[in-house]
């Protein structure tokens, strides 16, 4: 584009769009005035970091055509997704490019022979956007394919169903007006045509999930629908040529409305996977290496041990290190649950994942990134997942319970009939009509129904469930173990206690306080400048302002030198601090201020305990939950806050490792564990719990490791979770109830040999009606 | 009056078939794949010919 004699690129037609509109109205200045420093990725954060021997591995090979998968940052409105498509679709060798704008995911067909892989990323860097080599996850191809699978079962069933359904009418006419004996038996033939495919190949999963129930003597609802299917195909088998009533329709539509439960439950599971995406940073870690020509960004996987890095105020530390120069504060509560910034000198080491708060430092690389704290972590999340026992769901335990009692009622039916003088044949039918009425369609709509209505109520409300299960689960949690920092507490200190010295009012001394921390980042900084616009002081200007890292800070208000900071930096000042000051207590911290060479007073701050902790504690509490507290900070401290929250159980000092076993210790002993948290030390205990749940805005292997999220960090959604999750699972068991009953009324018709197949459809019809219905009450049910 | 229903009845299955075909042929082509992308797709301007 040209203008104003000036060459322009723009990155998209959007973007061209909005220049010319803005420059249309007369406001070109804007793109004077624009910040290019803070605009988009960072230059060169690319630069060929993939060669093509590298990206090999991530190839998948098709029908004589490589398939790449790449992840692509930068992708923040559909016209992104759009102009990646059409760019990479016009490089030689490219067959076939999708982007998925929910996902930033890019999925490129392309011929070996013609195009490189590492040509099609370069492609996708020089746009602007920062690709990154994606591998589906196992567990996530899987999905995908079982997903595709099911929809085409489902389909199928669902169209030979139909098709079933026209024959049948045709019966249930006939059955009531008569019908011409070959009529009936065309009408018949041509059910068992349709009804065949739909037992035999929609219904195979089903199959062979009954057939590893009775082999690993685990009895659960696969076994029930293939007894209830089979049962009443065969019957009906044995009807079409000894000329009684059919019974196809049951088989096919138990078969068909169970797929369409396992529909609905992948559905709810991949809205929940699109919501928690929403809360991860697609951003990969990347870090500023020292080098002898300056500074360039690299990925902190490439990272070796000695390397020297380069960290500014406000950015996490890429690896385990140590720091070489500078001074600095650092935030470790991601890590170690410390609520407080830890001051670091040069010597110090410092953790993977923690936050740098005020100066920038160099640091020397200690180990590399597949060594480091959170690695260790995610290996440490990795076995407690492949440890965590799945747990049976309810109707599988219905129907485990459910299965011999049908068949024993089968079998005095058996008995009874033969007793009475019935032919065998005639007995033998009777007592499989018990077992395919006692079958109920709904069964397998009653969990999925209520589930997807449960979990769309809750993730109107900003909780996000990523499971059917973690409902069922939550439903019975017996213990909530709480993280301290960031969960209980909101992860920033706030001011408890203004102490003047006589003859100083409390609003002044916080007034010169707020002046001299006002261009601070220092979490104590924020909190007392917060505090003050609170109370609706003035700002007072502050000049010739010094921070001295670990110590405090300097300047010179309305002409006086006020200094604010703990008590040996303003004994270094020359300020003389009264030794009788009360000592902070665990967990606190004070502020003591001087103005002019006199101390003025003291300030105390603590990091806060949430709006609604002690609410939700004493919500679990009244419902007989007992509640722990597990903290990686200080026991003291954990005791501070757990005594504020009226948490009795509290455990400090532990490692993430240690928090893990813990809940392990008391799953064993048959406890249901819920574990909130939010930090990368939380992961393990977040994976081992029966339920994990992690707060937004928390860290992000903490979100991904959790089974339930709560949007906007806010605990009182927690109570609505559980709420959510009790009311869901008494519609389930509502829901399994109406559905049992109106096959269990036809159970003595079965046995007396007096079923019809009017009366089958309509068991069916009303018990998949109740249900169905009773599921969508959920939605409309306030759970505030 | 028996052999016309026959012959409705196949005809009725050979056009369910059709149908079913295009829905196997559809879910194997991906369209089912990703639900959010096609509903933005309205709004692209359509591709140039290609030089």
């Amino acid at each position: 584009m040209e203008n104003e004699g000036v060459e322009r690129v723009f990155c998209c037609r959007g973007c061209h769009g909005a220049y010319l509109l803005i420059t249309g109205v007369g406001l070109g200045e804007f793109y004077r005035r624009r910040e290019w420093d803070n605009a988009g990725l960072p230059a060169g954060a690319y630069r060929e970091q993939y060669s093509d021997s590298y990206l090999a591995p991530f190839v998948r090979h098709e029908e004589g055509e490589g398939v790449l998968e790449v992840l692509i940052d930068g992708i923040r409105c559909a016209s992104c997704a759009w102009l990646n498509e059409k760019i990479l679709a016009r490089l030689d060798g490219v067959r076939d490019v999708r982007v998925n704008y929910a996902t930033s995911r890019a999925r490129v067909r392309f011929d070996p022979a013609l195009a490189a892989p590492s040509r099609i990323f370069q492609r996708i860097a020089d746009l602007g956007y920062l690709p990154r080599p994606y591998t589906l996850a196992d567990s996530e191809a899987a999905a995908a394919r079982e997903k595709r699978g099911l929809l085409i079962r489902f389909g199928t069933a669902f169209f030979l169903t139909m098709q079933l359904m026209a024959y049948s009418f045709a019966l249930y006419a006939g059955y009531f007006q008569g019908i011409a004996a070959d009529t009936r038996q065309t009408m018949q033939f041509f059910s068992l045509l349709v009804t065949t495919p739909v037992v035999f190949y929609c219904g195979w999963p089903f199959l062979v999930g009954a057939w590893r129930g009775m082999k690993n003597r685990t009895p659960g609802m696969d076994l029930l629908i293939a007894i209830g299917a089979l049962s009443s195909y065969f019957y009906s088998v044995y009807a079409l040529f000894g000329g009684g009533e059919v019974y196809f329709e049951t088989a096919a539509m138990i078969v068909t409305l169970i797929l369409f439960g396992r529909l609905l439950e992948h559905a709810a599971r991949r809205r929940a996977a699109a919501g928690v995406e929403r809360f991860l940073s697609l951003s990969p870690p990347e870090a500023q290496r020292l080098t002898s020509n300056g500074v360039e960004r690299v990925a902190s996987a490439i990272l070796r041990p000695g390397d020297i890095l380069l960290v500014g105020a406000g950015e996490r530390f890429p690896v385990d290190g140590h720091v070489s120069a500078g001074v600095t504060e650092v935030d470790e509560s991601p890590a170690t649950g410390e609520a407080l910034p830890v001051a670091k000198q040069p010597g110090a080491p410092v953790i993977g994942g923690s936050i740098n708060l005020t100066g920038t430092v160099q640091v020397t690389v200690d180990l590399p990134l597949g060594e480091s704290f959170v690695a260790r972590v995610a290996r440490l999340v990795e076995e407690a997942q492949n440890r965590r026992a799945p747990v049976q769901q309810l109707a599988d335990r219905v129907a485990a319970l459910f299965v011999p009692v049908v068949l024993v009622l089968a079998g005095i039916t058996l008995c009874w009939q033969l007793a009475g003088g019935a032919a065998p044949a005639i007995a033998l039918m009777n007592a499989l009509a018990v077992v395919l009425i006692a079958c109920p369609c709904a069964l397998g709509l009653a969990t999925p129904t209520a589930i997807l209505a449960g979990s769309g109520v809750a993730a109107a409300s900003g909780v996000i469930f990523k499971g059917g299960d973690v409902l069922e689960r939550l439903a019975r949690v017996t213990v909530v173990a709480f993280d301290k920092t960031g969960t209980l507490t909101r992860g920033e200190p706030r001011i408890t206690e203004v102490l003047p010295v006589p003859g100083i009012a409390g609003d002044r001394l916080l007034g010169l306080a707020a002046a001299v921390e006002a261009g601070s980042t220092h979490p104590l900084a924020r909190a007392i400048v917060a505090e003050h616009a609170r109370s609706g002081g003035k700002d007072t200007p502050a000049e010739d302002v010094r921070t001295v890292a670990g110590g405090g800070v300097t300047g010179v208000v309305a002409g006086m030198r006020v200094a604010a900071g703990n008590r040996r930096f303003l004994q270094g000042e020359g300020v003389q601090v009264p030794d009788d000051l009360q000592e902070p207590a665990p967990g606190e911290t004070a502020v003591h201020l001087s103005e002019a060479g006199c101390y003025r007073g003291t300030l105390v701050l603590q990091d806060g305990v949430r709006d609604g902790a002690s609410d939700i504690v004493r919500y679990f509490q009244e419902r007989g939950v007992a509640c722990h507290l597990l903290s990686g900070d200080r026991q003291e401290s954990a005791r501070t806050i757990a005594r504020q929250v009226g948490i009795e159980n509290v455990r400090g000092d532990l490692l993430p490792a240690d928090k893990g076993t813990l809940i392990e210790d008391m799953q064993r002993g048959g406890a249901v564990v819920l574990m909130a948290g939010d930090g990368i030390n939380d992961a393990p205990a977040l994976a081992t719990a029966a339920v994990g749940c992690a707060l937004a805005g928390g860290t992000d292997i903490a979100i991904e490791t959790s089974d339930l999220v709560l949007a906007k960090g806010d605990l009182a959604r927690l109570r609505l979770a559980h709420r959510v999750a009790r009311r869901t699972m008494a519609v389930v068991r509502q829901n399994l109830g109406w559905a049992f009953i109106y096959n269990l009324v036809g159970i003595p018709l079965a046995m007396t040999g007096r079923l019809t197949p009017v009366y089958a459809a309509a068991a069916m019809a009303l018990s998949s009606l109740c249900v169905v219905g009773n599921s969508l009450r959920l939605q409309r049910s306030d759970h505030g | 009056m028996d052999e016309s229903i026959v012959i409705l009845i196949i005809l009725s299955l050979l056009l369910g078939a059709g149908c079913w075909l295009v829905f196997i042929w559809a879910v194997k082509k991906g369209e089912f794949d990703d639900m959010e992308r096609p509903k933005h797709r309205m709004l692209d301007d359509d591709e140039e010919r290609r030089p």
